[in-house]
């Protein structure tokens, strides 16, 4: 006979036996579960299905429980929300995985690399430029200056040298950019502004319309690209060969472009909240900073300095002696480019030491083969014009205590001062952003936007260096495409999911030892990592020729056998990841020991991972239950236990290889090893 | 004088361990024919190896702490005034002798022994009257479950009686896993027939067809004596009920705290994994191979022939208004007289501690009940009544019947830590709050203890405990968190010291303590600096803190009491 009881405050009926999630689920009230699997019986471990009963106050796992009449049963409160969270953030803090391969995470636009690096592995370059594009509308150009936040988190610095992540990009661009086209929907009637035709203003118009908006892009300039093409300098990404080839693309898609239009000047911001349904402003950091001493309004800003290269079409007049201050990347292209301009004496003053400079590693190195002096621990104290030329004293500075950055801060070391001779000295310091009135500003100077997101006022976005202050392409890249998901969402009212995954990790790989990772594919290359291949030393020196060639096809390729493949096997469909993300869990909230890293691939199709598994024995009774075979056993107790095969001796020869463990399985604990 | 006419002497585990067998078989060798029986406990833990000689006259003289030695074998023989032992007048004042009356009194695999102490009258009894009325006699006793749970046993009964079913299962739980607690084990050697007993008037009354003892490995004299009494009622037919048979199974357990769970020890029993499952259904229910299944614990079935041979009314006349009858403790921990006591429902805790355990009121701070998923329960609520329900409402557990003194010299943090210790580890692994959650909540105490606890550690363990208890899957996570939210709530200025100060007041925590040497008191003997594993202590006779490992060596071995345990930051 069937009873009746209170269901989140409705009266809903239960036939005998049922258990109340079977009737939540049969009423629509969804209640998440990890270790409920029809086809065995019931199991009661994960208690993430816990609902309340009102009268007696006291938490059941509705999986188990059956309703008794008249009682008053509270899926959805807050409590019931809050030991449900509480339940995952338990079982995330024994879960040891990573669930995305690091590189993805530390990629500011999360590009599928693992992914891309198969598609390359298994030669289908056009399969990876698909997903690469996916994340990274501009590969051209990011295969070739990104500072490959990827490679350094690859897990394969543990024992060698990263996977050469980023000649997938380039390699896969360069073979396939000009002939692949997206899958462009129908317009749907809006239309979106978007102020400045930089990577984020790029971004955010690409990622409009693959969904189907159309956007039209303004920029102050005569030509689109922003950094790309007024602050890089062409060495590294050339401008025609490259760039031009690269952008063509975007009007190919429909993107409209209106160049030498300045917000504030011959673009009015009123007139664009008329005439679109959302405005973006990118209009990046093109303020450089001075170097904050008596006559530093004699030296040239390295920003400008930059952008006036191929705004006068790389005819520029040779420097002289150069001095360029900072220690950033905008520095080391400043002094990069003095040499090809023909100047025989470039040197970079920096107040700290080349362990604490920002620039990257690589800039730094091979600036230095191209003849470019460093001098550490310096700062500027004034800078005058004597005869004709430039004086700048400097003062000597030594290392203090850390400042709030984490780096040690450089003191003056008193009576230290001294002068260099200079014809041209560059300020390389930093950028600020011009934030166009009419624009919330925070108080650093950047648009006011809650942190992570892109709204400043309804219909008014931001996105790139103007946000977030001077930043990367990539980062301007993924900070395009937020600005686009959230109008897709806010102002076109589509289903657009912004991701905020949760991303269990088994930690720094500076952390871990070869015996932390797991290999889930047989034969991944003990190889040394591909290294690219340079025009000549003198070609660097005198001209602004790419210097860098792109890897063939078959190193590239190679280099894929180098990728462990660290992502979890089962990142789409695992059920730990889907409700901890629902329920705003966080793995790092509750901390604590975890089992050692064990993992079992004697079989030659399944992994068997055991820091991902939630002991719930789902797989145990499926194997014993289901498949009558019986091959799974739970082992030891407490927090030390473990899914394991009988006397751990693998599956050996009695696995069908059926896969209903692994179907069953809630997590990547048991999964195949091939990914899809 | 009377002479003597028999001797008894404990040979339980207890009694076995300080060498009673030793005595005995002098004892034995030099009696010159008067009987020596090796009887089972008498409560006495401090005085082990006891020895009764009883005399002519009925009277008897207890001697107590007897050395394995004819000189003192004849002093006994001799009624020689060494030795004598006397219960200390207060505990004698406050016991009331039920369930163990004849604990240590009887030889416990003698089964006329037993009969001859009015042993089976209540089988006889109960067999007399319709099972209904069995039942009926046990409800009226008010007896309520031994094990813990405190649920009303004919309630129980009644549940099992009402089942129509193939076959019913009775189950002794016997699975005695709180360290501390003894109860159990003394019962089932002292006196197992009575348990027995117990049972088979529990099979009459319900219709159980098929009797288990789950007890624990760790239990060889129980299960030895268990196994030679049952074969004396097989012997004795006892085991037919009316018209029908029983068959009693002693199932061994392989040690697991959590399978003292019901719906843990069924799965033990079934030969599966000892992991408890949700109820409903109840075991009464769906137990033992889906039978209907009834688990009471030795305690609980030790007191049922005392009701059936006295009547429920007489029983229930001891005991306070929702707890009838008495329970056994065993009392452990910082007191004089340590031992297994049997009080009425309703006494104070004070009168425990203090009186029958003769406990330093000046230094106890707490007692924790029901071993290590209890409560502490501060020296300002002993005047609270053993019953139940009071326990309860202090964030205690009356439990199985463990019960440890605590003095102001130990540290309520590292209280709770080894009591999670215990737990933590005893966990099945089974639900996500016990596993993860106890191994969460005794990571931070061990940090707490190692001096490198936070605030925030502390609203943690304070977040979490409730939560585990609202969400563990059986008793076990249900009760785990007890030991910590107790002394969260009345302890939690030496948990606010630890993280703050990073000071342990009872000095116990080495990570906060260094040990250092009164140079006015020392006499530089030099044993400290033999004592110590680690070479810790100069010619100077200074300790290196950084070599000492705190283990307490010299201290134990100063002759002058010089050396001393002090605050880190405090040395002079």
């Amino acid at each position: 006979m069937s009873i009746e009881f209170i269901l989140d405050g409705r009266k809903v009926t239960a036939e005998p036996g049922q258990t109340i999630l079977e009737v939540a689920r049969a009423n629509g009230i969804s209640i998440p579960t990890l270790c409920r699997d029809e086809k065995v019986s019931r199991t009661t471990s994960c208690f993430v299905c816990v609902v309340r009963d009102c009268k007696t106050g006291k938490f059941l796992p509705s999986c188990s429980a059956c309703p008794a009449p008249g009682q008053e049963i509270d899926a959805s409160g807050d409590d019931v929300r809050e030991m449900r969270r509480t339940a995952l953030n338990l079982l995330l803090s024994e879960h040891t995985g990573d669930c995305e391969a690091p590189c993805t995470v530390a990629c500011p636009a999360h590009a599928a690399v693992e992914e891309y690096v198969r598609a390359g592995r298994e030669g289908d370059f056009r399969k990876a430029l698909e997903i690469i594009k996916k994340r990274i509308p501009l590969p051209m150009s990011v295969g070739r200056v990104c500072p490959r936040f990827c490679e350094k988190n690859c897990r394969r610095n543990v024992y060698g040298k990263p996977v050469a992540i980023n000649e997938f990009k380039r390699l896969a661009a360069d073979l396939y950019y000009d002939e692949y086209m997206e899958e462009l929907p129908a317009l749907s009637g809006k239309k979106v502004a978007v102020v400045g035709a930089g990577p984020a203003g790029l971004s955010c118009a690409y990622y409009l319309r693959r969904a189907g908006v159309a956007a039209t892009v303004f920029d102050a300039m005569k030509a689109a690209g922003g950094m790309l093409r007024y602050g890089i300098p062409e060495y590294r990404l050339p401008k025609h060969a490259i760039l031009d080839r690269e952008l063509a693309h975007f009007g190919k898609m429909g993107i409209a472009f209106d160049f030498g239009r300045k917000l504030g000047e011959n673009l009015s911001l009123d007139e664009l909240r008329k005439n679109f349904d959302a405005v973006v402003i990118a209009v990046g950091c093109w303020q450089g900073s001075g170097m904050r001493c008596p006559g530093e309004e004699l030296a040239t800003v390295g920003i400008d300095y930059l952008r006036s290269i191929p705004e006068a079409d790389y005819v520029a007049p040779n420097p002289g002696k150069v001095i360029v201050v900072g220690g950033g990347n905008t520095a080391m292209d400043c002094v990069r480019t003095s040499v090809r301009l023909g100047s025989p004496d470039v040197s970079c003053f920096y107040r700290r030491t080349e362990a604490e400079m920002p620039a990257e590693k690589l800039e730094i190195a091979e600036a230095r083969e191209e003849g470019v002096k460093f001098t550490f621990l310096v700062a500027p104290v004034k800078l005058e014009k004597r005869g004709g030329k430039l004086v700048l004293t400097c003062r000597k500075m030594e290392l203090g205590e850390p400042d709030a950055s984490g780096r040690r801060k450089p003191v003056e070391i008193p009576g230290s001062d001294y002068e260099v001779e200079a014809d041209t000295v560059i300020a390389a310091i930093g950028q600020k952003s011009d934030i166009p009135a009419g624009v919330p500003v925070n108080r650093f100077g950047y648009a006011d936007a809650p942190r992570g997101a892109a709204k400043l006022s309804d219909g008014l976005y931001a996105a790139g260096d103007c946000l977030s202050g001077a930043a990367t392409v990539v980062e301007g890249l993924a900070s395009g495409r937020r600005a686009a998901e959230e109008i897709l969402r806010d102002v076109c009212g589509m289903d657009v999911e912004i991701d905020n995954p949760i991303y269990v990790s088994r930690g720094k790989w500076q952390h871990l030892k070869k015996s932390d990772l797991v290999f889930v594919r047989d034969g991944v290359s003990e190889a040394e990592r591909a290294e690219l291949k340079m025009i000549p030393q003198e070609e660097r020196r005198t001209t602004f020729k790419e210097t860098t060639f792109t890897m063939d096809k078959e190193t590239v390729q190679r280099e894929g056998d180098r990728c462990i493949g660290c992502s979890c096997t089962d990142k789409a469909e695992c059920k730990l990841r889907k409700h901890a993300a629902e329920y705003g869990c966080d793995p790092e909230k509750i901390k604590g020991a975890r089992l050692p890293v064990s993992y079992d691939t004697r079989h030659p199709l399944i992994i068997q991972d055991r820091g991902k598994c939630i002991k719930c024995g789902v797989c145990v009774k499926t194997c014993a239950e289901v498949i009558n075979r019986n091959l799974l056993g739970i082992k030891k107790r407490g927090f030390n236990t473990f899914v394991a095969t009988a006397f751990d001796a693998g599956f050996a020869g009695n696995c069908s290889d059926c896969g209903a463990c692994i179907e069953a399985c809630p997590t990547g604990a048991l999964d195949w090893r091939n990914k899809k | 004088m009377s002479r003597i006419r028999t001797l008894r002497i404990g040979v339980a585990s207890c009694g076995i361990a300080s060498g009673a067998e030793d005595v005995m078989a002098i004892l034995k060798a030099r009696a010159q024919g008067i009987p020596v029986v090796g009887v089972g406990c008498l409560g006495y833990c401090y005085a082990e190896p006891m020895v009764e000689a009883v005399l002519e006259d009925g009277s008897s003289v207890l001697y107590g702490n007897v050395e394995a030695t004819e000189k003192a074998v004849d002093n006994i023989l001799s009624l020689g005034d060494a030795g004598r032992f006397e219960i200390p007048p207060e505990r004698k004042k406050r016991e009331k002798i039920m369930v163990l009356a004849l604990a240590g009194r009887v030889d416990p695999v003698d089964f006329d022994d037993y009969v001859a102490h009015r042993g089976y009258e209540g089988l006889k009894r109960a067999l007399s009257m319709a099972p209904e009325a069995v039942v009926n006699e046990v409800l009226v006793s008010g007896l309520r479950g031994r094990g813990g749970g405190g649920f009303p046993t004919g309630r129980k009964w009644r549940f099992l009686a009402a089942k129509k079913a193939a076959e019913k299962i009775l189950i002794r739980n016997a699975d005695e896993g709180a360290p501390g607690a003894f109860m159990d084990r003394s019962l089932m050697e002292s006196v197992p027939h009575q348990v027995l007993e117990g049972m088979l008037i529990g099979a009459y009354a319900t219709g159980a067809t098929k009797l288990f003892i789950y007890c624990r490995a760790e239990y060889p004299l129980a299960i030895k004596h268990l196994k030679i009494a049952i074969s004396q009622i097989y012997e004795h037919k006892l085991n037919k009920l009316g018209d029908r048979e029983v068959e009693i199974v002693i199932k061994e357990g392989a040690g697991a705290f959590v399978c003292g769970e019901e719906t843990a020890l069924i799965a033990s029993l079934e030969g599966q994994r000892g992991t408890p499952r949700f109820r409903p259904p109840f075991p009464t229910d769906s137990g033992f191979k889906k039978f209907p299944t009834m688990i009471n614990n030795v305690e609980t079935y030790g007191n049922v022939p005392l009701i059936l041979r006295e009547g429920g009314a007489e029983y229930a006349k001891v005991g306070t208004e929702g707890s009838k009858g008495t329970k056994l403790f065993a009392l452990a921990g910082d007191l004089k007289y340590p031992g297994l006591v049997e009080v009425p429902m309703g006494i104070t805790l004070g009168e425990i501690v203090f009186d029958i355990g003769g406990a330093d009121r000046s230094k106890v701070k707490a007692v924790q009940t029901g071993g290590p998923s209890g409560g502490c329960i501060p020296v300002e609520k002993f005047d609270v009544p053993v019953d139940y329900d009071s326990l309860k409402t202090l964030g205690a557990i009356m439990g199985s019947g463990g019960m440890i003194v605590i003095n102001d010299d130990r540290c309520m943090v590292e209280t709770a830590r080894y009591s999670l210790d215990v737990t933590h580890r005893e966990s099945c692994g089974k639900c996500t709050f016990c596993r993860v959650g106890m191994t969460r909540m005794f990571e931070t105490l061990e940090r707490i203890t190692k001096g490198q606890g936070t605030e925030e550690d502390l609203d943690f363990l304070a977040d979490l405990g409730p939560k585990i208890k609202a969400g563990a899957l059986c008793g076990l996570g249900q009760t785990a968190p007890n030991p910590v939210l107790a002394t969260l709530r009345y302890f939690r200025h030496e948990y606010e010291e630890h993280v703050r100060e990073h000071k342990c007041r009872a000095l116990q925590c080495n990570a906060m303590v260094k040990l250092q040497i009164d140079h006015e008191k020392c006499v530089k003997c030099g044993l400290c600096v033999r004592s110590c594993p680690v070479q810790a202590i100069d010619g100077n006779f200074e300790i290196d803190p950084k070599k000492c490992t705190r283990c307490n060596s010299c201290l134990d071995a100063c002759p002058k009491k010089a050396i001393h345990r002090i605050p880190n930051g405090e040395e002079k």
